[in-house]
């Protein structure tokens, strides 16, 4: 009985052989840190600046797209009386969607002590910054008089004083993605300190070491600061993780809370956050592919990440999907004559004007997901990130049927619009936001540690592919050992 | 202790009285006020130092504020001695005539600061009474229209150059004009005086004629009657005795003859009231959908050129003959028309639209033997609107051609567009001495040699005799803007008018006489020479006897007789009914068939630039700024080979996108226009219909926009050139038509014709309100007890989870009733609220886009059998909601309740996220999607858009002189906030403090919002709810509860404008829900059967 106690501490040391190792090849620390901080410390490549200008360019399109539409109004858009909202607030609702597998990464499997996280996290966390930054666009620049903004913002007046309406779900989407922002950043930087100081040490330029010198804040690695830190990652955690569920929660009542049939939904919350889940991995999927490739990645982020984010997926999915069929159901049941009109004949009738981007969604976002039932697909990259556009383009007209298939054609008969397509301006401002959040990405991807070093280099020793093979090899002599002490000599 | 002495002042140490006295004082010292430093200095006062601090904060922030903020220049220029009668900021209203070619209504118009900027019915005149029009809603901005001609002008070249003077003009024409044989063209005229001085005119030219010429014309009407009853007049119509009225086509709701007038009538006829309402029976035959036939309690459809087969198959019915028409539903109404007309006992009356004597005669006739004459006929008074007769005009034009008539002066009318044989017109004009009186530069006036603009009838004295006896002022509410003169002070001028006017002077004087005071004021106008003001004011002293009675006419604007006059017949003539019968009956039809006619909007084409009239939606097709091939499902099945009736795709595919397919029309003349195809249901299979009015082009294209105007340019195109003339203009005939590859994007503002069975509108039939007054609301209030809470009748308090907080209010909370029973949809309150309200014009591109900014319009649905299907129209505003579901959503809290039961909008406030446009169920909130009232943060941010976002009517709209028309009261809002109706707030303030001042509050009835004061058929009700005496409070809750009903109620938003269910006088089915639901039902069970 003492010897297997003894044998299970030992086990407690290292993840079982059926798990793969979460770093694969043969690295010891340093080699870690090579790995990660040479694409910082080399010239960026070719591709990256192609793909660097292709993104500026975007950028400066979608600066352009708004500033027509700030400068002439909102007219340069195809909206319309009957259609006050289309590609602006779908967008919207899309950037935020995106954000959301960043911070559950980072919090949510933190706090779940999920080992895997450390490959993509930091990565994941900056999507979510980058994505939340390119969604606040859309709720700003759409206001007809955005230069009167900070009305939205509850601060003291002369005006009566006159307050915001704290009724009001756009209101509260305020609050939410600021808030959401702020947290999200904090995070994000505070788990890049150690990261930063690591490039600081081993800068050679001058510039190098005041810039990562000071971004780094005096990081000295001491057990105090890692001490710190860690609380402070917890904490971090602890707070974004009812931010995961209430941001998406919030912005789903922005419609939910709404009269409009479509939009008025209970259902809304838990479904918006699930795709929002679901979207945000299959983001993370397509930009960790790339990545992975173009900075030699591939033994951090493992096929093992793929395939675990892949689970996520097919689950979220197929949350999705039931959330779809449920609302279509309740529809029905409910016997609201609008409500069924919206769903049955806007949506659902195929050969409505908008049918075919309800079947598009559906075929997107609750079919082509089975697909990662299996494991061999699961483990595919080609399939993946195919799979990870699809479902994007998925989401994305999920939140376009949702925004135009209902107000299109709601209460009153004598206002059903015409048909909605978008202006050049509301494409450019959509492209614009691509190129906002790749720029920021490449940017990123070249002045900061991809991959969380200090983070990655904890689970080496549980789950580091070289380590697995040690113990594994520990653990036979072991029980070699223990066959020749115990069974041998009791023969 | 130390003698040493601290002092602060001298007087402290010497310890003087004063010191003394002050130091005891010291902290109770009364601080002045400002008024008593006035005559001692501010240092030498008692209190300088205490207020130092005081006058230091104020001059430093005055200072501050003077010195940083950086104000524009705003020029106001006051009165050096202010008039009597203006205080700014107060309106004053002078009651006036709304004229146009024949047209005429009395009216009140509304003058702000010296600006007339708001038309009003005159409730005093006997034919309006009140009632007003959309086009002479909008006429107020023709006053400001930017192509008005500014000065005289002579051709010089090509072009024409200004007159320096007036004088320098009249020796000019009066040299051109000498011994040649003038005409005088003219549109109707029923000004007594203008007449006279016309006749004073001719009599000095020799051979000289005066020709009549109206765009539309009745002349077949005027001929038949003289056929028929010996008089070459148009008799008094009185819709209002009628219990059954049948008309073959005539629109007189829209634009038939006086459709104001007619429209009031009418209105009476169809009120419900009683226990047992009557109400008059409508049968309409008509071959396209017109806003008459959709009002119609049934409508029949027949090819145009059956019209007059139709008027003799009903003659003949009435002694039992039955038609044999091959459509067996014609045959049907022909025999229900005839036997409800019979039945009436001379209680009913025939009309119809048409321009053919002999379909005009049978008419006749068969009013005569209805008994119509006398009894809904009047011939005791005659109408004045229309007197031209075409063969007067062919005539005239072969004249000009054949240099039989030397000087033709033209006067309001525009033949070079609107005559179907413009060219010939053309030609024969620039064979003549051509000179136009015409306002504004148009085809004809581009033509003329010589051009004095004539007035805007604002800017002018005058009267009207719309009907014998029946005489309406026209007094002036501004001074002549430009450098024009009255057309009859040219013709007094040139017809050497001195005698004429001495002798009326003459006259003037014994009323001088008897009343110094005012006649003084006129006599020293009369002695500034022959000018058509002092003519008219003598001939109306004259007439008048004295200068009080004069005023007391100006101030009524009308000089009715006491006590109306009985209707009379006339003498009727049989003898030429067969000849018309027989000439009926050898009219042969084409396959392909047209109508023309008027849109209520833009009727004749003289109000072509008008922004606000163009972009008023045809209550019918609810499209603005084109005409197009009005054309049933038939024959777009036949074209297209695409059922819009059965196949779903194919009718959401057409109504979804604004590109209509284009049709080539080419008329039997061998002209053609291309135009898109607009689908109707209701319009006969083998017909199509085509708006004239539209097409206005210069002689040069290009010049289009600058002469003829920027709004009028690219608006559709001219079907008058298609228009058959054979010495009559006949407004029908054969066409072909056919297919092109081009398509038009349509401005339609509501593209969904069903009410898709919701409930927004109720109807049933007379007979079936008269068996049962509640089953016409049965489902709803069915609906409301199953929602609310333990079966409580109190569905607006107890249908929801919310407490108290949707309790009554006491005090005033206003509401609105409006009856869609007698709606016509005629329009003229979109107008008023346009007017009143300051509401954009957007142009075509953008209405096009679905950015039209109409706080009311009218919705229109087809209900019912959907080849020739009922029409609902429901004027649709903001609902002002208790409930409003745009109010919680605002995140700034730009939009709220008023505690009398407003929903305001505070655009100040707004920052446009059009959050509460997407959650009004009602859809009744505008955006201001580009800066279209150049009120906008960014200068200059229109300019780059025309053309590509904007039409340049924009530009129109905001140029300085048209912007004099905007309502000082009400905000120009800015790019990028929402608006929306605010029931006429400014209206509202007005009022009650008219009410506190008086200190009555039961003033506050008086109240009137702008689409219930224009509407001619009194549908809208509007007043405080709370007080038990009022309109609405009596419609909603004793005399119409039956009928009463909220859109879409069950979504508890608890809007404060209620309808009223439509009746119709009809034993078919009409249940507007109910049929649909019962449809959908029978649908289900064949499914579940098969």
């Amino acid at each position: 009985m003492e010897r297997g106690k003894k044998k299970d501490m030992s086990l407690l040391k290292y993840e079982s052989q059926l798990r793969e190792p979460l770093v694969d090849g043969d690295k010891d620390y340093h080699q870690i840190t090579e790995d990660i901080v040479r694409p910082i410390e080399m010239k960026p490549s070719r591709l990256w600046y192609i793909g660097f200008y292709i993104s500026v360019a975007l950028l400066l399109f979608g600066v352009y797209s708004v500033y027509r539409e700030v400068t002439y109004g909102i007219g340069q858009w195809n909206l319309n009386k009957t259609i006050g909202w289309g590609w602006d607030i779908t967008n919207f609702v899309w950037w935020v969607g995106i954000g959301h597998a960043g911070t559950l990464i980072s919090a949510i499997l933190l706090l779940f002590r999920q080992g895997w996280r450390t490959g993509v996290n930091r990565a994941a966390e900056a999507m979510t910054i980058f994505a939340v930054m390119c969604a606040g666009q859309f709720p700003i620049w759409h206001m007809g008089r955005v230069w009167m903004a900070f009305f939205v913002m509850p601060y003291p007046n002369s005006r009566g004083p006159l307050w915001v309406n704290f009724n009001s779900p756009l209101l509260w989407d305020v609050f939410a993605i600021s808030t959401y922002f702020t947290v999200s950043l904090l995070f994000w930087y505070s788990g890049l300190l150690p990261d930063l100081a690591t490039v600081r040490d081993r800068a050679k330029t001058k510039f190098r070491k005041m810039f990562y010198g000071v971004a780094s804040f005096g990081w000295s690695g001491s057990t105090k600061h890692w001490q710190r830190h860690e609380s402070l990652s917890l904490v971090l955690a602890g707070l974004s993780t009812p931010l995961v569920l209430s941001v998406h929660t919030i912005v789903s009542f922005d419609f939910a809370t709404s009269i409009v049939p479509g939009w008025h939904t209970t259902i809304f919350p838990p479904y918006f956050v699930a795709g929002a889940v679901f979207s945000g991995f299959a983001m993370v999927q397509s930009l960790m592919i790339v990545v992975r490739k173009v900075l030699n990645l591939q033994d951090y982020i493992t096929l093992g990440h793929i395939e675990a984010m892949n689970k996520v997926i097919v689950l979220t999915g197929s949350i999705v999907g039931c959330a779809y069929l449920t609302e279509l159901f309740i529809a029905w049941y409910g016997q609201n004559p609008y409500e069924w009109y919206a769903f049955s004949q806007n949506r659902a009738n195929l050969f409505s004007p908008y049918g075919w981007s309800y079947w598009l969604m559906m075929f997107c976002n609750v079919v082509s997901p089975q697909l990662f039932w299996s494991r061999k697909l699961r483990r595919n990259i080609t399939v993946t990130f195919f799979m990870s556009v699809i479902v994007n383009i998925g989401m994305w007209f999920e939140r376009f049927v949702i925004i135009v298939t209902s107000v299109y054609r709601d209460y009153l008969p004598s206002s059903w619009s015409t048909y909605y397509s978008p202006s050049i301006y509301e494409i450019g401002f959509y492209l614009g936001t691509f190129g906002l959040f790749f720029t920021c990405f490449f940017l990123f991807a070249k002045y900061f540690p991809v991959i969380a070093i200090a983070e990655i280099k904890s689970v080496l020793k549980t789950s580091g592919e070289n380590y697995k093979v040690k113990m594994t090899d520990i653990e036979k002599q072991d029980a070699e050992k223990f066959y020749i002490d115990e069974v041998a000599h009791a023969h | 202790m130390s003698n040493k002495k601290y002092w602060q002042s001298f007087g402290e140490l010497n310890q003087t009285e004063n010191f003394q006295q002050s130091a005891e004082k010291e902290f109770k010292e009364e601080l002045l006020p400002l008024a008593d430093l006035d005559d001692k200095g501010i240092l030498d006062a008692k209190t300088p130092r205490r207020d130092f601090l005081k006058y230091l904060g104020f001059s430093t922030a005055a200072a501050t504020l003077a010195a940083s903020c950086e104000m524009p220049v705003r020029k106001a220029i006051p009165y050096l001695q202010r008039q009597d009668d203006i205080i700014p900021g107060v309106a004053n209203y002078y009651a006036s005539t709304y004229v146009n070619g024949g047209d005429a209504i009395s009216v009140v118009v509304k003058q702000r600061d010296g600006r007339p900027i708001k038309i009003e019915g005159n409730e005093l005149s006997g034919i309006t009474k009140g009632g007003t029009s959309a086009q002479s809603q909008a006429s107020v901005l023709d006053l400001y229209d930017t192509t008005r001609l500014r000065y005289p002008m002579q051709k010089d070249g090509k072009d024409f150059k200004e007159s320096p003077t007036f004088e320098a003009f009249d020796k000019l024409v009066g040299a051109a004009i000498a011994g040649k044989t003038v005409v005088l063209l003219t549109g109707t005229v029923n000004s007594p005086s203008t007449l006279q001085i016309i006749s004073e005119f001719l009599a000095k030219y020799p051979g000289s004629r005066h020709v009549q010429y109206d765009a539309v014309s009745y002349s077949g009407m005027l001929l038949a009657n003289e056929a028929t009853y010996g008089k070459r007049e148009i008799p008094s119509y009185h819709f209002d005795n009628a219990k059954v009225i049948v008309s073959l086509g005539a629109d007189f709701l829209g634009t038939w003859l006086s459709p104001t007038e007619f429209n009031k009538q009418y209105s009476a006829t169809r009120k419900i009231s009683g226990e047992k309402p009557e109400i008059s029976r409508h049968i309409q035959f008509e071959s396209m959908m017109s806003l008459t036939g959709s009002n119609a309690d049934d409508r029949f459809m027949h090819k145009p050129s059956e019209t007059g087969a139709v008027a003799v198959a009903i003659l003949n019915a009435l002694n039992g003959t039955a038609a044999s028409f091959a459509d067996k539903k014609l045959n049907d109404g022909i025999k229900l028309a005839a036997d409800k007309l019979k039945a009436a006992g001379g209680n009913a009356l025939v009309v119809s639209g048409s321009n053919d004597v002999n379909v005009q005669i049978i008419v006749n006739a068969i009013n005569e033997a209805i008994g119509a004459n006398g009894k809904t006929i009047n011939w005791a008074i005659t109408s004045n609107y229309r007197k031209g007769i075409d063969a007067d005009m062919t005539k005239l034009v072969d004249d000009m051609n054949s240099g039989a008539v030397g000087a033709v002066l033209i006067q309001g009318v525009n033949p070079a567009y609107s005559y179907s044989d413009s060219k010939k017109f053309i030609d024969g004009l620039n064979k003549v001495i051509g000179v136009s009186f015409n306002a504004t530069m148009d085809e004809t006036t581009e033509q003329c040699k010589y051009v004095i603009p004539g007035h805007h009838w604002l800017e002018s004295w005058g009267d009207a005799e719309p009907k014998t006896g029946y005489i309406s002022i026209i007094q002036p509410t501004i001074n002549p803007l430009f450098k024009t003169r009255a057309f009859q002070t040219s013709l007094l001028k040139w017809s050497g008018g001195s005698t004429a006017v001495a002798a009326q002077t003459a006259k003037g004087d014994s009323a001088v006489v008897t009343h110094p005071a005012p006649v003084s004021a006129i006599a020293a106008v009369i002695s500034k020479g022959a000018d058509y003001e002092s003519y008219f004011k003598n001939y109306w002293l004259n007439k008048l006897g004295s200068a009080d009675n004069f005023d007391k006419v100006l101030q009524d604007g009308v000089f009715e007789p006491a006590t109306p006059l009985t209707a009379a017949g006339a003498t009727f003539s049989g003898a030429k009914v067969e000849e018309a019968k027989a000439k009926i009956a050898a009219v042969k039809g084409g396959d392909t068939e047209v109508v023309f006619y008027q849109k209520i909007s833009i009727g004749n084409g003289s109000q072509a630039n008008n922004p606000w009239l163009q972009e008023l939606p045809d209550p019918v097709t609810k499209v603005t700024w084109d005409n197009y091939v009005m054309m049933g499902t038939d024959m777009y099945k036949v074209m297209y080979n695409k059922d819009v009736l059965t196949d779903k795709g194919a009718s959401d595919a057409y109504e979804v996108h604004p590109e209509k397919p284009v049709v080539k029309v080419t008329a039997a003349n061998g002209k053609s226009i291309e135009l898109p195809v607009l689908l109707i249901p209701g319009v006969q299979k083998n017909t199509i219909a085509i708006a004239v009015g539209y097409g206005r082009q210069s002689a040069d294209k290009d010049k289009t926009s600058d002469n003829i105007g920027k709004s009028a340019a690219g608006a559709g195109q001219n079907a008058y050139a298609l228009v058959g003339f054979d010495g009559t203009n006949q407004y029908t005939g054969t066409v072909k038509i056919e297919k092109t590859d081009k398509t038009y994007p349509l401005a339609q503002t509501q593209v969904h014709g069903s009410n898709e069975n919701r409930p927004v509108l109720y109807e049933t039939s007379l007979e079936a309100f008269i068996k049962n007054p509640e089953a016409v609301l049965e489902e709803v209030n069915k609906e409301r007890l199953e929602i609310t809470a333990n079966e409580s009748k109190d569905f607006r308090n107890d249908a929801t989870l919310y407490p108290d907080n949707m309790k009554e209010k006491p005090g005033i909370k206003w509401g609105m009733s409006i009856d869609l029973s007698t709606c016509t949809g005629c329009s003229a309150c979109v107008v008023a609220c346009t007017a009143e309200n300051n509401v954009s014009v957007v142009g075509k591109i953008q209405v096009q886009r679905a950015h039209e900014m109409h706080w009311l319009r009218i919705d229109r649905y087809f209900t019912g059998d959907m080849e020739n299907p009922d029409v609902i129209f429901q004027p649709m505003l903001c609902q002002h909601c208790d409930n409003a579901p745009c109010e919680n959503v605002c995140p700034v809290a730009a939009t709220n309740h008023s505690s009398e039961g407003l929903n305001q909008m505070t655009y100040n406030r707004c920052i446009g996220t059009r959050y509460c446009a997407n959650n009004c169920p009602y859809k009744v909130r505008r955006f201001n999607w580009l800066d279209y009232t150049g009120a906008d943060s960014f200068p200059d941010n229109q300019n780059p858009l025309i053309g590509v976002d904007m039409n340049t009517t924009i530009l129109q709209m905001n140029d300085e002189l048209t912007r004099m028309v905007l309502n000082p009261d009400v905000t120009v809002r800015s790019r990028g906030v929402i608006e929306k109706c605010s029931f006429c707030v400014q209206r509202l303030q007005e009022n009650k403090l008219n009410a506190k001042k008086a200190g009555d509050p039961t003033l506050i009835r008086n109240v009137k919002v702008a689409c219930m004061q224009a509407c001619p058929t009194n549908a809208i009700s509007f007043s405080n709810v709370n007080d038990k005496e009022s309109d609405v409070y009596k419609i909603r809750n004793i005399e119409h509860k039956h009928r009463n009903f909220y859109v879409m109620e069950q979504l508890h938003v608890l809007p404060n404008v209620s309808y009223l269910a439509k009746i119709k006088n009809t034993e078919r089915e009409v249940a507007a829900v109910k049929e649909a639901e019962e449809k959908g039902e029978e649908k289900k069970a064949e499914k579940a059967h098969a």
